[in-house]
């Protein structure tokens, strides 16, 4: 299932393999460009936007002048429309970059993307029945369904994969993940065929937003994001350990297949949530862990947290774009994310690291 | 196709072949024999005989074929199943016929109506199905061995997207919103492609490179036509979906024979890229001293992949997972050291066929074939993939 082309001892790139300690040295810089990055696109993404509050206005109330304070207008823009959505982007990013990354590391793969354990296609799924038989209608009801339907449509991938003779072997969670994902795409367009109103919603959830989150929908998510990301942290040195294959983890005390689940597990809160919020959005969870890997080398702490931070970055730029580009209406945050992240995604392909980023999945 | 992970026990020993290497090749035996399976479970006969353990050499004077024993078998296995998945599909109708009117409506002895049901309707459509099939299965077997990755479908190249955007930019600037003339889809798929090779830097590097510059690409251009998409009326909307899920309603002969030519002249060329491609199971060193020029072989994979995978996407909509299915089948079949270019079609062809025609009854409206696809190879594939296998003893 390897993408390394199976096993073959590939000499140039061997040598480019081993990460040169200033890559290690320049890790701690990177991330903490990126935070301070991540830190400035928040405040933009605060001050930008559609409506008639002016950048300067918004500066003037997030600086606590007290005529910007007491104009309801700039509150409204500020604090009820971009606070949240601003919030939704950095949470999505996160979980989006640490869940690909866990992903692409449990199932040695570089190219498997978060949808691939079923979360995208059983929220879907939820959404489509939500719309057309129990008459979900605001942007709340519809991030419950989604949220439910990726943790069920996951949950039956990971039983899948934890039961058998080979519970566990990356194989097996990969064409679960897949098969059942097709199956609930198939459900799906069978719903929609029949009912046009769905279709019509269906259609603009399908290519993602961040209109319309509210706060109060946000912070139940917190405690399972938060599960997901300490379980990523947690889960780092083991699957490190499976980098050497399993039998050399093995060897190590781990057990590969008890890690993977565990860390599939925590691959479906991270990405159910994204979902929830944001809409299928997979593909940043597949660009952003490329993108670390570039940048780090082997190390998996190091591509946890820049994968996330990377995909934060993207994801909160993205979501200013989609404010800006055709206002005064909305751009899909998706078709940004693919017009910023297809050619980053292209352009690292082409530099030299490849062989780096690649081979070390 | 290693479907292993380097770590596990499938990789070839690069070096110890049992072979002499090429010079001991018999005559004409094209690209040196194949070696035994490396997988656990089946240990090498340790004989001086080079010819693999799955394969009877046939020869005639100074010419020789290595017939691969396992492969034939499955071939000739599935070729009657299909015979009878057609002969099911004939009769297989939401009005309800019985097998005489059917047949009588075949053979013309029918009342008219019977006889243009049957012969104008119905057997175009599921000739293009099996067309479909064998373009989309050969399609994803060749990419699936180029870049030995299970989930490398030629949708990964953008063909899908290539095709779809195309289809979405006619349908969005016709004044009747109505879904374009059948050559929209394989121009598409083809300028996707070539602008994912462009962007990898030639088809000549490793497969890898072409699929991750694939997936940039493709979702640039997915993303273009959800942006016409979303500026779009819901009939617009409406007549593109149906085509993006994949369906063969409607298609006839002015489709099927300008298919059944392209897949003529490109089968042919897909035997011979497969046979070569065999060789791709060991490092690049070992299959360049035998003889084979990688870059040659792997840029041609592609481009024959591309061109199957757009044409068969062109006139049936990206119909899902039947790419991805039908090579990973068609290995179950022929075993392990093959690359299974024309079981892959046959099952490529087996799948459609079965999916069209329950497409036509399983529900009281019709449902188009990509749905059928979905929803049933899933669970299929789980079940054929998850059971221990004999000759790799893995699951």
């Amino acid at each position: 299932m390897s993408i390394a082309q199976g096993g073959r001892p590939r000499t140039a790139e061997t040598r480019q393999r081993e990460s040169p300690p200033t890559k290690a040295r320049a890790v701690p810089w990177i991330s903490t460009g990126l935070v301070v990055l991540l830190l400035g696109l928040v405040l933009l993404s605060l001050l930008i936007g559609t409506g008639s509050s002016s950048v300067g206005s918004a500066w003037d109330f997030l600086t606590g002048d007290t005529a910007a304070r007491a104009d309801a207008q700039i509150r409204l823009a500020v604090m009820d429309v971009r606070l949240p959505r601003t919030l939704a982007a950095v949470l999505v990013g996160t979980c989006l970059g640490a869940a690909g990354c866990l992903l692409q590391a449990a199932t040695r793969n570089p190219l498997a993307e978060t949808g691939l354990l079923g979360v995208n296609s059983g929220a879907a799924f939820a959404v489509v029945l939500g719309l057309t038989f129990f008459g979900a209608d605001s942007p709340g009801e519809v991030l419950v369904w989604a949220l439910t339907g990726g943790m069920a449509a996951s949950a039956v991938v990971l039983l899948f994969a934890a039961s058998g003779r080979t519970a566990g072997s990356p194989l097996r969670l990969v064409l679960a993940g897949s098969a059942l994902s097709a199956t609930f795409h198939g459900c799906t367009s069978y719903v929609l065929l029949g009912t046009q109103s769905t279709f019509d919603t269906y259609r603009y959830w399908t290519i993602g937003s961040l209109a319309g989150v509210e706060v109060s929908d946000l912070v139940p998510l917190l405690p399972l994001v938060a599960i997901g990301l300490l379980t990523a942290l947690g889960c780092a040195r083991p699957l490190s350990a499976l980098a050497l294959g399993d039998d050399g983890a093995r060897s190590l005390g781990h057990h590969p297949g008890r890690i993977r689940l565990v860390v599939a597990g925590a691959v479906s809160l991270l990405a159910g949530c994204a979902v929830a919020v944001a809409g299928p959005i997979a593909f940043l969870g597949l660009l952003a862990p490329y993108a670390a890997r570039a940048l780090t080398g082997p190390r998996m702490t190091a591509q946890l947290v820049l994968s996330a931070l990377i995909a934060a970055n993207i994801m909160i730029l993205a979501d200013i774009l989609a404010r800006i580009v055709i206002r005064p209406w909305e751009t899909p945050v998706s078709v940004l994310l693919a017009f910023v992240g297809g050619p980053l995604l292209v352009w690292i392909a082409r530099s030299s690291r490849l062989s780096t980023a690649g081979a070390e999945a | 196709m290693t479907d292993a992970t380097p770590s596990e026990s499938t990789r070839p020993p690069g070096g110890t072949l049992r072979t002499g290497g090429p010079g001991t090749a018999p005559p004409g035996a094209p690209g040196g024999p194949a070696p035994a399976p490396v997988d656990a479970g089946a240990a090498p006969a340790r004989t001086p005989d080079v010819t693999p353990p799955d394969s009877t050499v046939l020869r005639t004077g100074t010419f020789s074929w290595l017939l691969p024993r396992r492969s034939a078998l499955a071939a000739l296995l599935v070729v009657p199943l299909i015979t009878v998945l057609v002969a099911l599909a004939v009769m297989a109708s939401s009005t309800g016929m019985s097998l005489s009117e059917t047949v009588s409506g075949l053979l013309g002895t029918g009342d008219p109506g019977t006889v243009m049901i049957v012969r104008d309707f119905r057997l175009p459509r599921i000739f293009v199905g099996l067309l479909v099939g064998a373009g989309l299965g050969i399609a994803g077997c060749l990419t699936q061995t180029l870049a030995g990755n299970r989930l490398a479908t030629p949708d990964l190249v953008g063909v899908n997207d290539g095709a779809t955007a195309a289809v979405v930019a006619a349908a969005a600037g016709s004044t009747t919103g109505m879904v374009g003339d059948w050559w929209l889809g394989p121009i598409g798929a083809v300028v996707a492609a070539a602008i994912v090779v462009l962007c990898a830097g030639g088809a000549g590097t490793a497969g890898y490179r072409i699929l991750v510059a694939g997936i940039g690409v493709s979702t640039f251009i997915g993303a273009v036509g959800d942006l016409i998409m979303s500026r779009e009326n819901d009939n617009t909307a409406g007549g593109v979906f149906l085509w993006a899920i994949g369906s063969l309603n409607g298609r006839d002969w002015g489709v099927g024979t300008p298919l059944a030519l392209v897949l003529l002249v490109l089968v042919p060329f897909a035997l011979a890229v497969g046979h070569r491609l065999q060789l791709l199971r060991f490092d690049d060193d070992v299959a360049a001293s035998l003889g084979v020029d990688l870059r040659r072989l792997r840029a041609g994979a592609l481009v024959l992949a591309v061109a199957l995978a757009g044409t068969a996407v062109g006139v049936g909509g990206p119909i899902a997972f039947v790419a991805l299915a039908a090579p990973i089948l068609a290995q179950r079949l022929a075993g392990p050291t093959r690359v299974p270019v024309i079981g892959s079609a046959l099952t490529g062809a087996a799948l459609i066929a079965a999916a069209d025609a329950l497409g036509r009854v399983a529900a009281p409206v019709e449902l188009p074939v990509g749905v059928v696809t979905s929803v049933l190879g899933g669970p299929f594939l789980l079940w054929v993939l998850l059971r221990p296998d004999r000759d790799t003893g893995k699951a």
